[in-house]
């Protein structure tokens, strides 16, 4: 019973700026979908056009076959929870909840029923009476998920619930609401800058930069295998180095100048002396003190943080990276040491010299 | 399309506000334009009366004096009301509280009342005037001319400029005073060189007002003025007069007195705008306990300044149970005589009348005061844009002047209104709507548009969410403003006394009226009832707010 939503070329004009200009994607039934991007990229005005806010200038957008480009918001039988939860400030906890079931001319006894199961997922049953004013940030956040699923709504639609919450409700929250989320099985449309939090609760994800949507994958594929050097650079930390290729036989190998990496990944059809960005995550160097061959490195400062040690160096080019090592017993390593540094093939991204191109064959981990 | 039936609905309520305006702000100020460039007998354009006016030392020389009597006014508000906030901010005083309301209730009540009050101590025949006479030997004439309106209206305008510089007081964080003082500035230098430029905006922005205020108040240069004629007094008798009377003139002065509220108005908004510093104190100044004779000079500059601010007050509540012969003279006996005469007289709705004219304005004011903030603030559009300029009309427009404008436009068919309690409520509700569109949509700009738009989500038409949503949330705070603006309402002369007939007097009418005809013992027990009502109203608002500071 879940839908699916289908945004095929849609276009968002504000007077003369053109914000959106001819964006498609499909959000599969039951999915937890997360629109991420800094800010300013467009997600939240592609989430105002799903529920009606913002108006269409082109293009449609589907829920499944119907075309809702032109019924009105409080039609769309779409559910919101907005950044500021809009919790309404004259009405108790049970009301806001029970404020769009009154619109859908609910029965008081059914209604009564269903604000009380709903209270009780989101595990605010004993606040039923309070008014807004009464409750913390994070109850008035579950008021407001509690007040857009309690109709039972086609999709649920987020913008950002979660930033004007603390680190730790932050986390408690997101985790509650992916938990909510897979219990009613409902379509689910969620905005967010925050990657990690995407990374938390998302099925797939969108990511978004200037009006176009850069890559959609599963969190692992889009931190693992981004498609270009913004998502790789946008999702976590990444180290971008430039690198040569050099074909030797049916070898591929990436040349750094003083060190070289065979790869066995590489696609096809690359050409031998094309320039290429290699993207090295903080975690997939091996730093090692005692060897001649890698890049060579010297420590400018470090920082320990339980877990991890984290190393800011400078190459021999002048280049800052930043590489993270499990902390271990020996001593962190002291500032000025030249240390060598290798890469781990299998894991590291390549990427054409402009950026956009992936030079990974997909799939081959 | 669903959205353009919406869009017409807005749009339609917006339409017909704007008619409302156009028929009773717009087309009443053109008819007063017209007429003063128009020559009757020819219809030709003329600049005859605006000639007449400037080659008459008899006209212009009012112009002069309330310029005179405006500065003055205002400089003595200002030397009192600052340091008056200042030291009840800084300066821990008992009663600080009380005295607050009072300031309050000095400014709320009509500036006539003032003008009568003193007539009463310091007039020919006045209490204080009498005692001096009597002791010194001397026979001194009494307060009347230029010094007599100066006082009247710097004690009723300075609790304004009070009110102003103490809001900004409020919002200084003390922070600031404390880095100064690190930094070796002594007290005295403090106050002048880090808390007076602060407060800056705000006194300019609080003397404006006062200015505009007192430039086009009729009553006190009426009552107390005397021979010293003021520029309002020379529109209402050239309007109104007994010898001769000329609209055309009139007209031209209203247009005279229009033009330079108008460029006050923008050297307002100019100052408003440039000269602001947004603060908001996290720690704001504490009033702290004084010392040796400086406590004693707070004390007495304080309750000194406060007593004098209600010495009318006081006065009229006083003489109102005294006994009168003859009408002015008292024969020093008490007695409720005095109300007997006035609120349980025959054939006498004054009182009734104000109340009942107060709140048919109330009504309109705040419903279309709802309506007009919303569609400026959320239903952006070239109609809701003329709405704001034209709503903001009556702001820069006496009310002598919108009173005569009244009578001019609506005297004749098709709309004839002049005698009816109509004109009397629509001239109030029109006079107040600026002040009311001002706070309400403060209040809605304060409404993040997302709670309407969860309310939309969740499946409410626009109106729907509109009357469910924002209005409810809106109305505490419109409330407030509601009784602020009854309070205002029920003291206001300027324009009732042009529109009004036997059958549609009101208090303040009454009282005037009264006054003019030295029946001093009624007119007392008319201010008293009048007193009495805006003391309870301020208080219902205080206690609605749980709010010290107030807005005018």
């Amino acid at each position: 019973m879940s839908v699916a939503i289908t945004i095929d070329n849609v276009v968002k004009r504000f007077g003369k700026d053109t914000i959106i200009n001819g964006l498609s994607v499909d959000v599969r039934p039951g999915e937890f979908f997360t629109l991420l991007g800094p800010s300013g990229c467009g997600k939240t005005t592609l989430l105002r056009m799903i529920i009606g806010f913002n108006s269409i200038e082109g293009g449609t957008i589907k829920i499944d076959d119907q075309i809702i480009n032109d019924i009105p918001t409080h039609l769309r039988n779409m559910g919101m929870v907005f950044q500021n939860y809009a919790i309404f400030p004259h009405m108790s906890v049970k009301d806001n909840v029970a404020f769009g079931l009154k619109n859908r001319k609910v029965a008081k006894e059914k209604m009564n029923a269903l604000v009380d199961e709903i209270l009780e997922t989101v595990k605010i049953a004993h606040l039923k009476d309070r008014m807004p004013t009464q409750l913390s940030g994070g109850q008035q956040q579950r008021v407001a998920l509690a007040r857009a699923i309690v109709i039972h709504p086609q999709v649920l639609l987020m913008d950002e619930p979660l930033s004007n919450l603390d680190a730790k409700l932050r986390v408690e929250m997101r985790n509650a609401i992916k938990i909510i989320q897979q219990k009613i099985g409902i379509t689910t449309v969620y905005v967010t800058h925050d990657q990690e939090e995407a990374l938390a609760v998302s099925d797939r994800i969108a990511i978004m930069n200037n009006g176009i949507i850069q890559q959609i994958g599963t969190p692992k594929e889009i931190y693992q295998r981004p498609n270009c050097v913004f998502v790789a650079t946008f999702i976590g930390l990444s180290n971008i180095l430039e690198a040569k290729v050099k074909i030797t036989g049916a070898a591929k190998i990436l040349d750094f100048g003083a060190y070289e990496v065979p790869m066995d990944n590489l696609i096809p059809e690359i050409s031998a002396g094309s320039k290429v960005l290699v993207s090295v995550r903080p975690e997939e160097f091996e730093i090692c003190l005692n060897r001649s061959d890698g890049l060579t490195a010297v420590v400018e400062h470090s920082v320990f943080l339980g877990v991890t040690t984290h190393y800011f160096m400078r190459l021999e080019n002048g280049q800052e990276i930043e590489v993270i090592q499990n902390s271990g017993v020996e001593d962190t390593i002291p500032n000025k040491t030249t240390v060598r540094l290798l890469v781990q093939p299998a894991k590291i991204n390549v990427f054409t010299e402009d950026g956009n191109t992936p030079l990974i064959v997909r799939g081959n981990r | 399309m669903n959205t353009a039936k919406k869009f017409n609905l807005w749009m339609g309520i917006a339409l017909l506000i704007l008619c409302f305006f156009i028929i009773f702000v717009v087309y009443p100020l053109i008819l007063i334009l017209y007429k003063s460039v128009i020559d009757p007998e020819s219809s030709k354009l003329t600049l005859d009366y605006f000639t007449k006016f400037f080659a008459r030392k008899y006209y212009w020389s009012t112009l002069v004096n309330s310029f005179y009597v405006t500065v003055c006014s205002t400089i003595i508000a200002s030397v009192i009301g600052l340091p008056m906030a200042y030291v009840l901010r800084s300066v821990k005083i008992p009663g600080s509280k009380y005295l607050n309301i009072l300031i309050v209730i000095s400014y709320l009540s009509p500036p006539f009342i003032g003008a009568y009050a003193w007539i009463q101590l310091l007039g020919r025949n006045g209490f204080v005037t009498q005692i001096i006479n009597s002791i010194f030997g001397v026979k001194l004439d009494g307060i009347y001319g230029f010094a007599g309106i100066v006082l009247v209206f710097a004690l009723q305008s300075f609790p304004l400029i009070y009110m102003y510089v103490s809001g900004a007081l409020k919002n200084l964080d003390n922070s600031l005073n404390e880095a100064a003082e690190s930094l070796g500035l002594t007290a005295f230098q403090r106050v002048r060189q880090i808390i007076l430029p602060l407060v800056m905006p705000s006194l300019l922005a609080g003397s404006l007002l006062v200015f505009m205020r007192v430039f086009s108040d009729f009553g006190t240069p009426m009552l107390i003025g005397e021979g010293f004629k003021t520029f309002p007094v020379l529109i209402y008798t050239q309007f109104m007069g007994e010898v001769s009377t000329d609209d055309h003139f009139a007209a031209s002065l209203c247009v005279i007195v229009i033009v330079i509220t108008l460029l006050l108005f923008f050297l307002q908004r100019y100052i408003a705008g440039h000269y602001s510093y947004s603060m908001t104190a996290l720690k704001p100044m504490e009033a702290v306990e004084a010392k040796g004779s400086k406590k004693i000079f707070a004390y007495l500059f304080v309750y000194g300044v406060t007593f004098l601010a209600m010495l009318p007050q006081l006065t009229v509540i006083f003489t109102s149970f005294l006994e009168v012969s003859g009408g002015a003279v008292y024969t020093g006996n008490f007695s409720l005589q005095n109300y007997m005469n006035t609120l349980f007289a025959k054939d006498n709705n004054s009182i009734t009348n104000t109340y009942l004219f107060g709140i048919c304005a109330i009504f309109i004011v705040v419903f279309m005061g709802i309506f007009i903030s919303y569609l400026t603030v959320r239903k952006r559009s070239y109609v809701t844009e003329v709405l704001d300029t034209v709503t903001m009309f009556p702001y820069i427009i006496p009310g002598s002047v919108l009173g005569i404008s009244f009578l001019y436009a609506f005297n004749k068919q098709p709309l004839i209104l002049s005698g009816t309690a109509l004109i009397i409520i629509i001239s109030l509700a029109i006079r107040r709507m600026p002040y009311t569109i001002r706070s309400s949509t403060a209040i809605i700009t304060q409404i993040s548009p997302s709670i309407e738009e969860a309310a939309i989500s969740l499946g409410a038409t626009e109106f729907k969410s509109f009357w469910k949503v924002t209005v409810p949330m809106m109305l505490p705070g419109v409330l407030a403003g509601a009784i602020m603006s009854w309070i205002t309402l029920i003291s206001e002369l300027s324009s009732s006394i042009i529109l009004y007939t036997s059958k549609t007097s009101t208090l303040t009418v009454a009282i005037y009226t009264e006054v003019i005809r030295s029946n001093f013992g009624n007119a007392a027990a008319y201010s008293t009832v009048l007193t009495l009502t805006s003391i309870i109203s301020l208080l219902i608002f205080f206690k609605l707010t749980h709010n010290k500071d107030i807005s005018v």
